[in-house]
């Protein structure tokens, strides 16, 4: 059955591989993917360990329904201590690696120390091997893949790799499977880079046993209904995520030059639908039938006739509204620029934002920059600024290296232009008009994050009728709810619901556009535990799968908090109160975040988490979760 | 193969989703667009967007007709109906 | 009427949900695979290439096979293997021009597609249309109105240059 699967423990200084199995009581608590990896997190490291060092660990793992009939379950979660914030890293990605590593028989590595030269992992039928990879070092995440299927002379391989960014240790690197799927926040490539461990690779024939497979198909029928009739849905399998950046521009939610602006008019040529021009069409994660991931080939210049895939939704930001340029042909170059070199598209466009209005300001010059005109609006220059990023030459040297330590090497002010919080940029989106999105990234545990609490769909103008059936399952909510984005009464309820919601699809590996992300009618945890019963036989209520959830948000929390993590922490960039966005519709326009309304709020979410004033989890909380004796090291 | 050997190959409608119309990004009322429009100015609020389709007939808004919008939204702003909040 | 499994590759986007739900189906388990549809990438050049049998008119398997154990299914119209007349020679994967007859090393024989016996799986699940379960007797106008809508576009851009040109 689905739960056979099997956790390696690998010791890369040692060159150790141990294996052993899931107690099933540490599956029903913690479910599997993010979930677990958060419990071996807190288990496996060493309090203050150096993110960089062999102390650090980096885990792999698939949700608990990879590879059974749930759709879109196909997400595989990597983890460790973030080299870009020092708290929680985190990130998962789609593609086909988590069923392969499935199908090879293993669902958890813990991977340790550092091994003497680069070696990738060769996991095979219940086998794992540590191999050399002094070969593969210095190629980027896509050739690494090819050259493993040649190597091991099986094309059905799929592989976990790093690419030169990982391996340079930007702050920022991902890792990535497949074209473009990339877990892609925290840097957790350079954790990989800083073992030298260049790639997991796997490929497996073992079955995944189905508890009831007639009914478990009939219900993947219903949920795939569910899903693709949403008109989210239909819009993504044209448009992919770039959807979104078009309709959030319309109104005036996006950030323009490292968050000047709110708005970018007349910028035809990024707009989605012109993007989608240069589309042959779009690509599915393992089982799903929304095929969000656009596939295109680069016309022109020196990368012409590349195959590329993408770009989603940050990287129009990354590399067109946030370093003010409006050419799609940017937007693809860097695109595939970013997922060759395995670097997170998000942090690498704010990074040359913010260096650019450093550059608009002064405090950057050419002489910083070695003649490099980091003037917003310069195309050349951004994909420039992305090469040296990766390579670590001239001021990608410092970039490189996330937005504190930058701030720190460049000083004078530069700090207060950042737009991060604990040390990790914001998703290319303005939430200075929206309280409960201030109040997600403000609080959420990996730092600026729409995809740890983001409730998107406080911006749909939903009656309240609709938000207490959504937002009242499966705990009981009676406090206040409004349709109206500007309030701030009631979204902190919001914003903890959809810690839940992104938290328990997390554990069970199985994609956010699946969940009430963009779509009020998506899947949801009723369905999570009927399609966790079908395919596994176990049976777990909704409430048990959101408390497998706010067990692993909690243990994130006590990460955090043993890390040195404080409440002013989780606060806002300064201009989110300063300065009111000066373009969109009406609603959006001229507004800001109220320091004291929102000073409430996170008190509000405190409160209703049941965490102290600081933000610590209360005793009493801890012991309900059965929380009260990590790390309990068993596993 | 006869029909009534055929096994019934599932083909659940989902109810209240609505195809054929979008949601004006100002007002929020529905607004049906002419088959393949290009653009069209919503009839409750005056408010104009450039249309695409992203199947043939499901419409979307792809961006404002910026002038036209930005004229309206500083009239409105200047009124201050923008609603302080 | 007879129905035959259509792979249009230009609708694949590659995800391989057909092999999932055709071992399930068939295995009753999880298990790509084990699936009797195999889609072929070439991934990181962008090459989607869905691989299922064609149900031959005139199938080199059964051709090939000594010992008459395929036959064609007069319902469905699917060339069928009979597991108690095989002896498991693997004649027939070396015949098939396409690749489609695979083998399960579980059970230690050759596998193919059985159009699950009037309801293939694939096409249930494929949403993009890129596999179809279609009346042989529409099979001939699908195609030409694929083909027409290629020409239609490329009247309509030669038409728009001509007026521009004015
Ligand atoms: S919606 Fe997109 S990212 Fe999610 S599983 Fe489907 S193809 Fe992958
Ligand atoms: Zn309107």
């Amino acid at each position: 059955m689905a739960l056979k699967r099997k956790i390696a423990y690998i010791d890369l200084t040692n060159r150790t591989v141990k294996t052993a199995s899931i107690p099933i009581e540490l599956r029903k608590k913690f479910l599997g993917g993010r979930g677990l990896d958060m419990y071996l997190l807190y288990n496996h490291m060493e309090p203050g360990a150096d993110a960089l060092g062999p102390g650090n660990v980096a885990l792999v793992s698939a949700g608990l329904l990879v590879g059974t009939l749930a759709s879109a379950s196909a997400r595989i979660h990597l983890a460790g201590k973030s080299p870009l914030t020092g708290f929680i890293g985190s990130a998962n990605c789609g593609g086909f690696f988590a069923p392969e590593m499935r199908l090879a028989g293993f669902d958890h590595l813990v991977i340790k120390g550092k091994a003497d030269k680069p070696v990738y992992l060769w996991i095979h039928n219940g086998d794992i091997e540590i191999r050399d990879a002094g070969h593969l070092w210095g190629h980027n995440a896509q050739d690494s893949q090819t050259l493993i299927r040649e190597e091991l002379g099986d094309d059905d391989i799929q592989s976990l790799t790093i690419g030169v960014a990982g391996e340079n240790l930007v702050r920022f690197s991902c890792v990535m499977t497949s074209m473009k799927n990339a877990a892609g926040r925290t840097g957790i490539g350079a954790i990989w880079g800083s073992k030298n461990l260049k790639a997991v690779a796997a490929r497996g024939t073992m079955d995944i046993g189905i508890a009831h497979p007639e009914e478990a198909l009939d219900y993947n029928k219903e949920i795939i209904t569910q899903v693709t009739s949403a008109k989210v849905s239909k819009t993504m399998q044209k448009l992919g995520t770039m959807f979104i950046w078009g309709t959030t521009n319309t109104t005036g939610l996006v950030r323009v030059r490292n968050f000047q602006s709110n708005q970018i008019p007349h910028a035809d040529d990024i707009e989605p639908e012109s993007i989608e021009e240069e589309m042959i069409g779009t690509a599915g994660c393992f089982g799903c039938q929304v095929h969000c991931r656009g596939r295109y080939f680069i016309k022109g210049g020196p990368y012409s006739g590349t195959y590329a895939e993408g770009p989603e939704y940050t990287s129009l930001g990354a590399f067109g509204a946030e370093v003010g340029c409006t050419s799609k042909q940017t937007v693809l170059v860097g695109n595939h620029l970013v997922n060759s070199y395995g670097m997170d598209t998000l942090e690498t466009g704010s990074m040359i934002a913010w260096a650019m209005e450093l550059f608009e300001k002064g405090i950057l010059t050419e002489k910083d920059t070695n003649g490099l005109d980091l003037s917003f609006g310069n195309n050349d220059a951004v994909i420039e600024a992305v090469n040296q990023i990766a390579h670590r030459e001239g001021i990608g040297d410092i970039l490189a290296e996330g937005p504190l330590r930058a701030a720190e090497k460049i000083g004078q002010n530069s700090i207060q232009y950042l737009i991060h919080v604990k040390g990790m940029s914001n998703l290319h989106s303005d939430e200075r008009p929206t309280p409960a999105l201030s109040l997600n990234i403000a609080t959420a545990s990996r730092g600026a994050d729409h995809l740890r609490s983001r409730p998107a769909i406080d911006l749909y103008h939903l009656p309240e009728k609709v938000l207490r059936k959504i937002f009242g399952n499966p705990v009981p909510y009676d406090g206040p709810l409004t349709s109206d984005f500007r309030d701030y009464e009631g979204k902190p309820w919001e914003v903890i619901w959809q810690e839940m919601c992104y938290g328990a699809v997390d554990c069970l590996g199985i994609c956010k556009y699946h969940t009430v992300f963009l779509g009020p009618n998506m899947p949801n945890f009723d369905e999570w535990s009927k399609l966790i019963y079908l395919n596994t036989g176990l049976e777990l209520s909704p409430k048990d799968i959101w408390d497998s959830a706010e067990r692993c948000y909690t243990l994130e929390k006590l990460f955090n908090l043993r890390e040195g993590q404080t409440r002013d922490m989780d606060w806002l960039p300064d201009r989110y109160f300063d300065e009111p966005t000066d373009k969109g519709l009406p609603v959006v326009r001229g507004r800001s975040i109220d320091r004291e309304k929102f000073t409430k709020m996170i008190d509000e979410y405190y409160k209703l988490h049941e965490w102290d004033k600081k933000g610590i989890p209360k005793k009493a909380k801890l012991e309900s979760l059965g929380l009260n004796n990590e790390p309990s090291h068993q596993l | 193969m006869s029909e009534s050997t055929k096994k019934n190959t599932d083909k659940k409608t989902v109810k209240g989703r609505t195809s054929g119309q979008f949601r004006c990004l100002y007002c929020f009322k529905r607004i049906t667009a002419p088959p393949g429009a290009k653009s069209t100015t919503c009839p409750h609020c005056g408010y104009a967007w450039r249309i695409s389709w992203f199947s043939p007939g499901e419409p979307r808004i792809r961006g404002p007709v910026w002038e036209n919008n930005e004229a309206m939204t500083r009239k409105i702003m200047a009124e201050s109906k923008g609603g302080s909040k | 009427m007879s129905k035959i499994l259509v792979i249009d590759h230009e609708k694949c986007t590659g995800c391989r949900l057909c092999e999932l739900v055709c071992s399930v189906k068939h295995e009753r388990v999880s298990n790509p695979y084990r699936a009797r549809i195999k889609i072929v990438k070439w991934e990181m050049a962008g090459k989607i290439i869905p691989v299922v049998c064609q149900q031959c008119e005139d199938a080199p398997c059964m051709g090939v096979c000594p010992v008459n154990a395929l036959s064609r299914n007069a319902e469905t119209g699917a060339v069928e293997i009979d597991y108690d007349v095989c002896i498991g020679c693997r004649m027939c994967m070396n015949a098939c021009p396409f690749g489609a007859m695979g083998y399960d090393w579980v059970n230690s024989h050759v596998i193919k597609c059985d159009l699950c016996g009037g309801d293939p799986q694939c096409a249930r699940f494929c949403e993009t249309g890129a596999i179809q379960y279609v009346e042989k007797a529409t099979l001939g106008a699908l195609k030409q109105r694929k083909g027409a809508a290629a020409l239609a576009e490329v009247m309509t851009k030669v038409s728009t240059a001509y007026s521009e040109a004015g």
